[in-house]
């Protein structure tokens, strides 16, 4: 039962980092490599505003800020003359620029924060919740993905710039002949990614900690979900974090992490073989 | 071919010629002269690496582990089956040869684009550096293996190391110059700029492809092996993707893909920034990163192909071996005859 629940809120880590590469891949044809960074970079805000004293929930609030602050600069500056090209030199150019990217954060972070770390501890670290002991930060990190999927699902049924991305997703060029500001949409998709990133951080140093150098970690995860989903909708990339959440969980505890590793890895490639036209197909 | 031989072979042997002398001047210092070899290593894996992504549009993010795979298979042979270590090196590159193939096949089986080979060949080398690290009873997993003893004993000559690494480079530089020189060349050229037009023109894209991938990993499984004679130790983190992939890509644009010397001069180059950064540490990752990031923006053509055009005409063998430019030295060719 505690793999099961274990699971579940490890698909829900999964699901905020790969909703966000999904995101972006689908409205702005950009595969982003340098989003595992933009976790650790809201991480180690979070982490850095601890140190200073600053109350833990403003912390958090300010390092997943700062996630989303981070994808928007990489959008307004880096990725504008990928946006500027089609298809795949688009692909490619954003590719090889969030490739670097990443590698800069990367080597940023682990030679100016070498030491830093988020860890988040609770004041009870389980509890009982209907004759079963759970620990504390699976429910905290359960309630807090639950909550932001439920405020994205808001933004994007509710609101007038929601609308606009959905038929970005569907039809870049139609949407742009319906008035739809292409641009001011990608950045504000890029923005939330990195909020979505930042949160998922914030759970990893609910678990257990989040260093300087778990970007490319992050980024592969992602990915390998991404891969999975094999769904136009974020919906689908949603289940397929839980079930790789789910795999994940029981892999690790029966057979140990090294195997799981390559057990999602693999999962992925064979996924890419037998469904090719999986997620990452619906940009032509 | 209507340009000589000996023009074509040119340029190959100048850098044959210039990288033959290096010895003389550092020779006396080992460290010097492990910095020299490792950039010819670089420089073989920058040119398997632009036949595989400058010519076949094939973007393998799995150079490293093709190279670990030479690497550990040819020490493991010798190790545990006691095989020659001649025999063992073949028997690697043959593999490297095999797997770079069959990735390749499968992926243009599947009609993959440039995104999904990166994606798929990144998870191999994921998959593979995992292997390395797990597999402890084969690899001595993160410990690594030392190498001293089972192979040709490159470790202890450096002069002698150097100049094998030398031999393979001029040799492959030499075989991409004859292909590019005959009709494979043009066929190579068509199917990269546009692969369906190529495959409607009776050029058979997937062999084209997989026979490109399959050698170029055979020299990266090669050198991979050689490498592992040569560096006296082996562990999975010396063929990690931040240490053999990302180079590349780096000397590669820094260089200039497809060129003939784009591969060469980046590797050097990259050599020179490394030594620049190294005393650095972690900055060394920065370093790389925003090299990636402000080549590929600023600079896309690389240093080779911006030389050629200054130099201009004055120097035609310094000229990519293009089916374009060939035809345009002929045109030169013909009007400096006529003259």
């Amino acid at each position: 039962m505690g793999v099961v629940l274990d699971g579940l809120v490890l698909g829900l880590q999964l699901a905020l980092l790969s909703v966000g590469v999904v995101f972006v891949y689908g409205l702005g044809g950009v595969l982003n490599l340098a989003h595992g960074q933009v976790a650790v970079a809201g991480g180690l805000v979070a982490a850095l505003l601890l140190q200073a004293r600053v109350n833990p929930v403003l912390s958090g609030l300010g390092g997943v800020v700062a996630a989303g602050v981070v994808a928007l600069l990489l959008d307004r500056t880096l990725l504008q003359p990928a946006y500027r090209r089609r298809g795949e030199e688009r692909l490619l150019l954003a590719l090889i620029l969030t490739l670097g990217t990443s590698f800069a954060l990367d080597g940023f972070f682990t030679f100016r924060y070498p030491n830093v770390a988020l860890s988040l501890r609770l004041a009870a670290p389980s509890v009982e919740v209907g004759g079963i002991t759970v620990r504390t930060a699976s429910l905290v990190v359960g309630g807090l993905s639950l909550a932001t999927f439920g405020l994205l699902l808001v933004f994007l049924k509710g609101t007038r710039l929601g609308k606009a991305i959905r038929c970005i997703i569907q039809n870049e060029a139609g949407a742009w002949l319906c008035g739809v500001d292409v641009d001011r949409a990608r950045t504000v998709t890029l923005f939330l990614s990195g909020v979505l990133a930042g949160v998922a951080a914030l759970g990893q140093g609910f678990f257990s900690y989040l260093g300087p150098d778990m970007g490319p970690e992050f980024t592969i995860l992602a990915l390998i979900v991404a891969v999975v989903g094999g769904v136009r909708s974020l919906t689908g990339t949603f289940l397929a974090s839980l079930l790789l959440g789910m795999v994940n969980a029981a892999l690790s505890y029966w057979v140990g992490t090294y195997l799981t590793w390559i057990a999602l890895l693999a999962v992925a490639v064979a996924t890419l073989l037998v469904r090719p036209e999986g997620l990452l197909a619906y940009w032509p | 071919m209507s340009v000589p031989w000996t023009r074509q072979a040119a340029p190959v042997v100048a850098v044959a010629a210039v990288l033959a002398a290096v010895p003389l001047g550092v020779g006396d210092s080992p460290y010097q002269m492990r910095i020299a070899t490792l950039m010819l290593v670089l420089a073989c894996y920058a040119v398997a690496f632009n036949l595989l992504f400058g010519h076949t549009n094939q973007l393998f993010l799995c150079v490293g582990a093709l190279a670990s795979l030479g690497g550990y298979l040819s020490v493991i042979l010798v190790r545990d089956l006691k095989l020659a270590s001649l025999a063992a090196v073949g028997l690697a590159t043959v593999a490297a040869a095999a797997t770079g193939g069959f990735l390749s096949y499968v992926s243009v089986r599947r009609g993959f684009g440039v995104l999904f080979v990166g994606i798929v060949t990144l998870a191999v080398s994921l998959i593979v550096h995992n292997l390395l690290l797990g597999l402890r009873d084969l690899t001595n997993g993160e410990t690594g293996i030392v190498t001293r003893g089972l192979g040709m004993g490159l470790g202890d000559h450096p002069l002698k190391a150097y100049y094998v690494l030398l031999a393979v480079m001029v040799a492959s530089l030499a075989a991409y110059r004859w292909l590019f020189g005959s009709r494979h060349g043009a066929a190579l050229h068509a199917l990269s700029e546009d692969e369906v037009s190529a495959e409607l023109s009776g050029i058979d894209v997937t062999r084209y492809k997989v026979a490109c991938a399959a050698g170029a990993s055979a020299l990266v499984g090669l050198v991979g092996a050689l490498y592992a004679d040569l560096n006296g130790f082996i562990s999975p983190s010396v063929y990690a993707v931040g240490h053999v992939d990302i180079p590349v890509l780096v000397a590669l644009l820094l260089g200039g893909m497809r060129t003939l010397l784009g591969p060469v001069v980046g590797a050097a180059l990259f050599s020179l920034v490394d030594e620049l950064v190294r005393p650095f540490g972690q900055l060394t990752v920065l370093a790389y990163g925003v090299l990636l990031v402000a080549l590929f923006l600023l600079f896309r053509q690389g240093v080779v192909p911006v030389v050629q055009s200054a130099l201009g005409r004055r120097v035609p063998a310094l000229r990519a071996p293009s089916s374009r430019t060939a035809a345009k030295e002929e045109v030169a060719g013909g009007t400096e005859a006529g003259r």
